[in-house]
């Protein structure tokens, strides 16, 4: 009888002492609440702080840029102040994704980067010099990186008719100066909001629908489908309009071409998101979590990002010219991107498990 | 056979088991419909969508707009009557009317739970519920100390019924060999106090749980059943439904659950409920003059004939429904062809991503359609993985692009779906225009077939 029970015994203490070994989150010793709170630091620390300091450090550089411009308005210092703009631009890609928090709030992303830009209401404000309207939403197409691809490119139909019209009247460096310091101010804002936000953020770990890990998750699945494939390949190749092309919608319009070079920042930036530069980030997280089917997910949706990142190489700089001259190689790229958003839609959410609470559940 | 069939009819048991039980359901679905409307969610199921998934056969249920709340009052208000025992004939088919009505106005909340209190409330109209305990009994001076055992077995049958085919559907190679979904799900829940970074993260917990899950759902009903294991079987009960409750969001079906396994106990448990619940509106009571009520022994239903083969077809089908999975060629965790309506409650994860292309036949010209622009995220969530609704959508864009002035369109699907954990999978055939396609209960050939196989119920 009692020979039964010791056995009894030692069975269980080696199955439950088996078992810790067995279990795949171990891996990193680490508890899955300690794994969230490194992926949400990483995130902050290594992302979205230094990306915005890098965005408001080049946006002043700009403006110094454009003062120099305001000063002597020569074809060099246009030189000067476009390649800013580029620079500042290429940092934004890094920065478009994280709409939570301060930026969320302050619909930041919709006053740095909403095109094609309206040159109706640019027009306008530039005639009418009044610039609070800037504040409201009608408006939000009118400022940022669009309004001033729009400033320094399409003003005029060549370099030295723009460089008349703003030496002929202030108004259109006083727009132009305008938008920079908007887009400066818009930037403080979202970075001293973090200053408070960050604690908020990285204590934010449980698993429910508005925790910060679910949010951005959700924001960078966002951003994929509709920053990055919508807005810079979907919307101009005419996918959600059916034969009709929309050439002039694509990312940097005005300057022609720099729609590539945008993009493939942009595609770096989820990369290394995804990747976590050296940190923990999604890639660590699904590693832990996938089995069975899916363990192998994570080096997928990278395979996937360097083919897209290999499509999108082969594309013209300037996607205008691209789609007028071979559209079946910019669908042809959208497809491929398509390919990676069903992986973030279907496997990777699979494995993540984000919390919805839109009704009570009956399974999934 | 016949006569003890007949023996067994005429048997009798204590009103005042469908008595307590009565008082239960009716302040259940009272808690239940205020909650719903607490959470706002009549408004963001019922009211914002343009656009309802439709039950098949059902596509006359219209939608009420503002209205809905109004469809709620009745609910709610008959809730209450049958809480009192109230014009209980009345107010039962009332509720029963009503809360099935709201059901039906939109498939993608379908929950079993919604279907188990349509059908329970729907069995509460032929039983005598009111018998004792009741507004009825006071305002007709006539109470009965018996009822006919067939009236309260009918509801422990159901209770069996639901819990037998809960246990019965878990028996696949998913579930117990892969210990699938629950692998996924419990990692999750890392954040419930405990347990959530230890046990729910074991590989022998998901295991255990999933064959525990299958055990509980099968053996509960015996062991309510029988008097010695049945104190047992309730603290089981207990556990298991207050557990599944912290650990997934499911609302009020844990509670429903164990406040429904009262009816297996002895009517003298039942007796003693009563006389609580008599003391407890012993003020409301001594307002009332009570001493004029009729004590009768038992009650009987003049046609109880008709009653009685109104549900023997009702639990026929209720035992048949379940099993007309069969009757298809597709898997069913993938192709979900009779999926619904058999107690399959928790039991597969699945997430889908479905596209819309609209086609200009005779341009050769298409677009994506953006899904956010007609339906709510619940709703997207809900068809991308529901080959029904993913072709009730399909003629739905088809309808609203034709009024646009599209001419000869076709619709066709992109659609992948990852079944418990699996890498994902088309789902749909992208080649088949889903305007040419017709609903009905024969098999979709349209759906990919299932790159796996998944053995068992």
């Amino acid at each position: 009888m009692s020979k039964k029970y010791i056995l009894l015994t030692l069975s269980l203490i080696f199955i439950i002492s088996c078992s810790s070994d067995d279990s795949s989150s171990s891996q990193t010793n680490n508890s899955v609440w300690e794994q969230k709170t490194n992926m949400l630091s990483n995130w902050v620390d290594n992302f979205i702080i230094p990306y915005h300091d890098t965005l408001l450090n080049n946006l002043n550089n700009l403006e110094s840029a454009a003062e120099g411009f305001a000063t002597d308005m020569s074809l060099n210092n246009l030189e000067l102040l476009r390649n800013q703009w580029l620079t500042a631009y290429k940092s934004w890609q890094y920065v478009e994704m994280f709409n939570i928090g301060p930026a969320e709030q302050s619909f930041y992303y919709q006053k740095m980067n909403v095109y094609p830009a309206n040159i109706s209401k640019i027009t306008e404000l530039i005639g009418s010099g009044d610039f609070t309207n800037l504040n409201n939403s009608p408006f939000y197409s009118a400022q940022g990186f669009p309004a001033l691809d729009y400033l320094l490119f399409g003003l005029a139909s060549d370099d030295q008719s723009l460089l008349s019209l703003f030496s002929s009247n202030d108004k259109y460096f006083n727009y132009m100066n305008e938008v920079i310091e908007r887009m400066i101010s818009n930037t403080n804002y979202v970075i001293n909001g973090w200053t408070s936000y960050k604690q908020d953020f990285v204590n934010s770990v449980e698993n429910t629908a508005t925790s910060s890990a679910n949010k951005i998750t959700n924001d960078f699945i966002f951003y994929y489908e509709k920053g990055f494939r919508s807005n810079k390949f979907g919307i101009p190749i005419g996918v959600f309009s059916g034969g009709n092309i929309f050439p002039e919608k694509v990312e940097g319009y005005y300057n022609r071409n720099v729609s590539r070079t945008l993009a493939l920042e942009a595609l770096t930036a989820i990369e290394e998101f995804f990747t976590g530069k050296g940190g923990y980030s999604l890639k660590g997280f699904i590693d832990n979590f996938a089995t069975g089917d899916n363990s192998n997910l994570s080096n997928q949706i990278v395979d996937q990002f360097n083919t897209v990142r290999s499509t999108v190489n082969q594309l013209d700089s300037s996607f205008v010219t691209q789609i007028n001259e071979d559209l079946s190689s910019m669908n042809a790229t959208y497809d491929i991107i398509q390919t990676g958003t069903v992986l973030l839609k279907t496997d990777m959410l699979s494995v993540l498990q984000i919390a919805t609470d839109y009704v009570d559940a009956d399974g999934d | 056979m016949i006569l003890k069939i007949d023996v067994y009819l005429k048997k009798s048991t204590e009103s005042s088991k469908l008595a307590v039980f009565r008082i239960c359901f009716g302040l259940m679905m009272l808690y239940s419909m205020i909650r719903f409307w607490v959470k706002g969610w009549i408004e963001t199921v019922y009211i914002e969508p343009k656009f309802h998934f439709k039950y098949y056969g059902f596509e006359w249920v219209q939608s009420l707009g503002s209205y809905t709340y109004l469809l709620f009052i009745l609910c709610i208000l008959s809730a209450v009557l049958i809480t009192i025992g109230l014009w209980y004939r009345l107010s039962i088919l009332l509720f029963f009317l009503s809360f099935t009505y709201v059901e039906l106005i939109e498939k993608t909340t379908y929950l079993n739970h919604y279907y188990f209190i349509s059908i329970l409330s729907f069995l509460l109209v032929f039983l005598p519920a009111n018998k004792c305990f009741s507004m009825d009994a006071f305002f007709k001076k006539k109470q009965y100390k018996e009822i006919p055992q067939w009236s309260v077995d009918a509801i422990k049958f159901l209770m069996v019924i639901v819990y037998f085919y809960a246990g019965l559907t878990k028996i696949n190679s998913d579930w117990l060999l892969k210990a699938l979904p629950l692998k996924i799900w419990l990692p999750s829940k890392y954040d419930i106090p405990l347990i959530g970074e230890t046990l729910l993260q074991q590989d022998w917990v998901h295991y255990a749980m999933s064959w525990g899950g299958m055990l509980y759902d099968l053996i509960i009903p015996f062991l309510l059943f029988y008097k010695n294991t049945r104190l047992f079987g309730f603290a089981m009960v207990v556990f298991f439904h207050v557990f599944t409750a912290v650990l997934f969001p499911i609302g009020m079906f844990p509670y429903i659950m164990i406040v429904s396994a009262l009816i297996f106990f002895e009517g003298e448990t039942h007796n003693k409920i009563i006389t609580l619940l008599k003391k407890i509106i012993q003020p409301l009571r001594s307002l009332v003059e009570h001493s004029s009520i009729e004590n009768i022994n038992k009650f009987n239903y003049k046609r109880s004939k008709w009653i009685i083969w109104t549900l023997g077809i009702f639990f026929a089908i209720q035992i048949l429904v379940p099993f007309r999975y069969v009757l298809y060629p597709s898997e069913l965790f993938w192709a979900e062809e009779g999926y619904r309506f058999s107690w399959r409650v928790m039991l597969v994860e699945k997430i889908g991503y479905t596209n819309f292309k609209v086609v200009n036949k005779t341009s050769g010209h298409s677009f994506y359609v953006r899904n956010g622009h007609f339906l709510t995220d619940l709703q997207i969530k809900q068809m991308s993985f529901q080959p029904d609704m993913i072709l009730e959508y399909a003629h739905y864009l088809g309808n609203h692009f034709k009024s646009q002035g599209h001419k000869n369109i076709g619709i066709y699907a992109e659609s992948y779906v990852s079944l418990n954990g699996r890498s994902n999978q088309e789902f749909i055939d992208p080649k088949i225009d889903l305007l040419l396609q017709k609903e009905s209960f024969k098999h979709k050939h349209w759906i990919k077939p299932f790159k796996d196989e998944i053995k068992g119920f």
